[in-house]
């Protein structure tokens, strides 16, 4: 009754002062438990436009001073419950009561994230996919949702195998971490996909650079944690069902998440996605053998209380993709062959059959967890993880080989880590931690065709202690350091051609073991010391700005296939040799980042720079001629690169002001509720990248590009969404200039000399995506309708390595189903 | 619930130690590879005018080129029987690819292609489909000339086909140019 009163003294109070621009108002209330009305002390209200934390007294009161009129977005959180946001305008003086679900149970999760440009409480670049954006995923890759983040983009092989790319860089650059292991699916090749079904995340993180250091030091290029849903400590079961269908490659995906969780601690939790899709099409064309087959299960068990708690997680992910079949070629005559047709040189009708060449993949993880919180300390965390990561691949081949792989190769890792945090003091918090890490890599001896990667056995160990330091209101200090010590140790047959050839047999005659035939066992054996250091200070603006610089170095040892890669790449017809002196790469980023929230718009800008000195490439050394014919070779070098680049992006909602009761919400008891009308987003990223020492481009950079998204929120009728997107990718026209000249017979039999132009990038393109979403039952269930590349337009994508062979996919419309339960 | 998780984490282990692979490491030959192709030429009328065209690389896609050795000569306006073969010689005993070829005949196709419009080259055997292999040839000869003659073994190529290497798509398994002297 009393909140009535105030009410009522608040309408009338907001009808006088309407007008009043002074920045003195006063925003009060009192936070309550949602179930049994108690007043909840010490309850955190984050205003995201102030950027500042208010904190509520013993009777639940809180008070927020000298505002401004405006639109402000308030995240409410305290220890025991979830995150609550709410949107108010505040025009008077207003007393608002907030009530809180009370059953989240952990410290750790009470981080007030208000936006997508969290972490607040840290110095680096990071940026969140929230669970939403994964949702309209379901059916896509992990690589696709990524591409959504400015600064991140994809290195495709077709449209089954995306790989991130972040500022630049990617492979063994960047790392991904699954819900806290660091995942080892041998993602040192370019056509090799993170094996991550993408519907396990709840949310993503990206962090551009080097400095979570929790997760290793060597990512250069950046880190990706992949978190899943919260667990929640109260009888509840909950979940979703995502059906999802796409007319291009005539297919979809089906995906469900249970959770079950128990006042006791006890949770179960098990997503399972199933994904069948056939021949894609481009406008014009069937992408012949490109149709994918995926199954994926999730699994988790776990006890959880404040104070200590333990799990045991399984994750399984299988996939078979059919590569492009045009994109398989003999030799560089073929490759020749096919630029100049433009065409795919193979087209078959529409199929839901996967022909070799394919690629299969099975990927198994296993962790176990347990944690211990000590009084005035902190908690102390203890894991194991086992992941096995099989990766075949089939190639055309004949007579009693056909259908045998050629690549088959077990990678088992395992890892144990121990984690302490200190939380104790009230401005610094402590991290420190050490792990341990073993790997296998076993190729199988069968396949008939020599081993791409060798044997070794690779051992890894390493500690990091990292602070952060919040001095005042205004400043967040962190700092970190981290150790590694690597060591691999491989034993590889090469032709004794080529051993001599590379001069190894002078170089490294203590790696020979025996001679048998025309090839040579070695046993390499490397070892490299991994230092990372990372240190950033960020400060909050009163006038809701924040600038954060934060900069890391870290080391990078050379991975398996830049050491001892040794033969013929089937879709590029060329000779990739591996090196056997690399170094260490060693890296120097600085992350700048301007975040603002002025009124109704939200920016982030993110300029960059980052030096690595002996950065490992592929560069063109000559040519050599087989029985099958011509072929350059590649060989990997070490040169120093400087790329730089900035990315930016912004949100600006259109608000309309509407009375509670239209709204039929009570739970405030508002006088105006704001609603969101119309949102535009935008985000552009440009990078440069260049040899420093030749003053050469680097090669795969992606091009400029700029992503603008227009949401009309409620259109016609109420929960019904229109959407309007398009994605600009501008002309590469920075790159190495990697054409050679080749001898080529004609169709008259004489030796043509031919350029083949593999160097050059395609046109800039743009493409236009539209779309419906209408949520119903309460919003527990939607629907969404969406066109990809609505004008169905012919292009071909400069980080996709089939532009060679044919056009990128065309239009697609998709229809997705999602029911929470 | 400690126990349990002491189980799960003996079996896991216990898993992972059966895992574990100290197989001593074995080589592989390429089975596919072909090292050498022969082309051998019996004029019809002289069975000891014989021409051997012959291309060697025994390291495969190793750095060393292909070793090229013409023994014989070809005569001008004669007919020959030709043969090609092609071998695997990295491994011993070497392998005779040439029947995988013959086997797998409709997904193979061989392509002669000579500078020399004087000679003109015939297929004369044929796949199941009854389009033409290449294995089995006859070279018809025309006037004394020096040219380049290109023998080109595709895998899955467009059959049948216009006899042209643009038109016949595919992959290119072999290619090798000999220079061809007709005396």
């Amino acid at each position: 009754m009393f909140t009535k009163q105030l009410v009522a003294m608040a309408l009338f109070i907001s009808f006088c002062y309407t007008n009043a621009q002074d920045c003195d108002l006063v925003l009060k209330g009192k936070i309550v438990d949602f179930h049994d009305s108690q007043p909840l002390e010490l309850a955190q209200i984050y205003v995201v436009q102030l950027q500042k934390t208010y904190t509520s007294t013993g009777d639940g009161s809180y008070l927020i001073p000298d505002l401004c009129p405006g639109i402000y977005e308030l995240s409410v959180s305290h220890f025991d419950c979830e995150i609550k946001k709410v949107s108010i305008e505040i025009v008077a003086n207003k007393t608002l009561n907030i009530a809180l679900e009370h059953h989240v149970n952990d410290l750790e999760q009470v981080k007030v994230i208000a936006d997508v440009h969290d972490n607040h409480a840290s110095t680096q670049s990071s940026t969140r996919i929230n669970k939403e954006t994964i949702q309209t995923y379901s059916g896509a890759t992990l690589g696709d949702a990524l591409s959504t983040v400015a600064g991140v983009s994809s290195l495709k092989t077709g449209n089954s195998v995306v790989k991130p790319i972040v500022h630049g860089l990617y492979g063994s650059r960047v790392a991904i971490v699954n819900d806290g292991l660091r995942q080892q699916d041998q993602e040192w090749g370019i056509e090799h996909a993170p094996n991550i079904d993408v519907n396990t995340a709840s949310s993503i993180q990206v962090i551009k650079g080097a400095s979570a250091l929790r997760y290793g030091g060597d990512a250069i290029g950046g880190t990706i944690l992949i978190e899943p849903s919260r667990i929640i400590s109260k009888d509840t079961l909950n979940g979703h069902v995502i059906l999802q269908g796409q007319t291009n490659g005539r297919g979809g995906t089906a995906t469900t998440t249970v959770n079950n969780y128990r006042q006791s601690g006890w949770y179960q939790q098990a997503t399972l996605t199933y994904k069948k899709l056939g021949d894609y099409d481009a406008p014009n064309y069937v992408l012949s053998n490109t149709g994918s087959e995926t199954a994926a299960a999730n699994l988790a068990l776990g006890f959880k209380k404040f104070e200590y708690g333990a799990s045991l997680k399984y994750s399984f992910y299988n996939t078979e993709i059919g590569i492009l079949r045009a994109s398989h070629i003999g030799n560089a005559s073929d490759l020749v062959r096919s630029i100049n047709s433009g065409e795919p040189t193979v087209i078959n009708d529409f199929t839901h059959d996967i022909d070799v060449p394919k690629q299969e993949v099975a990927h198994h993880g296993i962790q176990l967890n347990a944690y211990k919180r000590f009084t005035g300390l902190g908690k102390l965390s203890l894991d194991y993880s086992f992941q096995f990561n099989n990766r075949k691949e089939f190639d055309i081949r004949r007579g009693d080989n056909a259908g045998r792989a050629s690549l088959d190769i077990d990678l088992q890792t395992q890892n144990v880590s121990l984690y302490g945090l200190i939380d104790r003091f009230e401005k610094t918090t402590y991290e420190v931690g050490i792990n341990y890490m073993n790997q296998v890599n076993s190729p199988d001896s069968s396949t008939g065709v020599r081993r791409l990667i060798p044997d070794y056995n690779a051992n890894k160990a390493g500690a990091f202690a990292s602070v952060t330091h919040l001095p005042s209101e205004n400043w967040i200090l962190d700092a970190g350091l981290r150790y590694d010590y690597y060591k691999i140790d491989a034993d590889k047959f090469y032709l004794q051609s080529r051993w001599e050839d590379l001069g190894y047999d002078q170089q490294f005659p203590e790696f020979e073991v025996n001679e048998q035939g025309n090839q040579i066992l070695t046993n390499p054996q490397f070892d490299y010391n991994l230092f990372a250091f990372t240190a950033g200070a960020k400060y909050l603006f009163d006038d809701h700005y924040d600038l954060a610089i934060n900069l890391s170095t870290a080391n990078r040892a050379p991975n398996p296939s830049e050491l001892f890669s040794d033969g013929l790449h089937h879709a590029l017809a060329t000779i990739e040799l591996g090196r056997l002196d690399l170094k260490k790469e060693q890296s120097f980023k600085i992350n700048t980042t301007l975040h603002g929230n002025v009124g109704k718009l939200d920016f982030e800008i993110n300029p960059y720079i980052n030096l690595i000195n002996d950065y490992v490439q592929l560069v063109p050394t000559g040519l050599e001629t087989t029985t099958r014919g011509a072929f350059p070779v590649y060989q990997y070098e070490q040169i120093d690169a400087r790329l730089y680049g900035i990315d930016a992006s912004a949100t600006y909602d259109f608000w309309i002001k509407k009375r509670s009761t239209e709204m039929n919400t009570t739970s405030n008891e508002l006088v105006y509720n704001a609603v969101k009308l119309i949102s535009f987003n935008t985000n552009f990223s440009y990078i440069h990248g260049t040899d420093s020492n030749s003053d050469v481009p680097l090669i795969d950079m992606p091009p400029a590009q700029w992503q603008n998204q227009l949401t009309w929120h409620d259109a016609l009728v109420k929960n019904l969404d229109f959407k309007l997107s398009n994605q600009l990718v501008f002309q590469q026209n920075r790159f190495p200039d990697n054409n050679y000249e080749v001898s080529i017979p004609n169709d008259q039999g004489e030796l043509i000399t031919s350029t083949v132009d593999i160097s050059s990038t395609p046109d800039s393109y743009n493409l236009w995506n539209a779309g419906l979403s209408y949520a119903f039952a309460k919003a527990n269930t939607k629907i969404n309708l969406t066109v990809n590349n609505l004008f169905n337009t012919k292009y071909r994508n400069y980080l996709n390595r089939q532009r060679f062979y044919a056009d990128d996919v065309g239009r697609d419309i998709q229809l997705q189903i999602l029911y929470n339960f | 619930m400690k126990n349990s998780i002491q189980i799960l984490a003996a079996v896991a282990l216990l898993s992972i130690a059966s895992c574990s692979d100290d197989d001593d490491v074995t080589i592989i030959n390429e089975e596919e590879l072909i090292t050498t192709v022969e082309l051998e030429l019996t004029n019809q009328a002289d069975a000891t005018n014989v021409a051997l065209f012959k291309s060697v690389d025994s390291d495969g896609d190793g750095p060393n080129a292909p070793v090229i050795t013409i023994t014989g000569a070809v005569n001008a306006n004669a007919t020959y029987d030709g043969t090609v073969r092609f071998l695997n010689e990295s491994i011993a005993p070497s392998e005779n690819i040439t029947e995988e070829v013959i086997e797998e005949a409709d997904e193979h196709e061989v392509f002669y292609i000579s500078t020399l419009s004087d000679v003109s080259i015939a297929k004369i055997d044929v796949d199941s489909n009854g389009n033409p292999l290449g294995v089995q040839t006859t070279f018809q000869t025309g006037a004394i000339g020096t040219g380049v003659l290109n023998v080109v073994l595709r895998h899955e190529p467009t059959k049948p086909n216009d006899n042209t290497l643009s038109g016949a798509g595919g992959e290119s398994d072999v290619e090798v140019a000999f220079t061809f002297e007709v005396e």
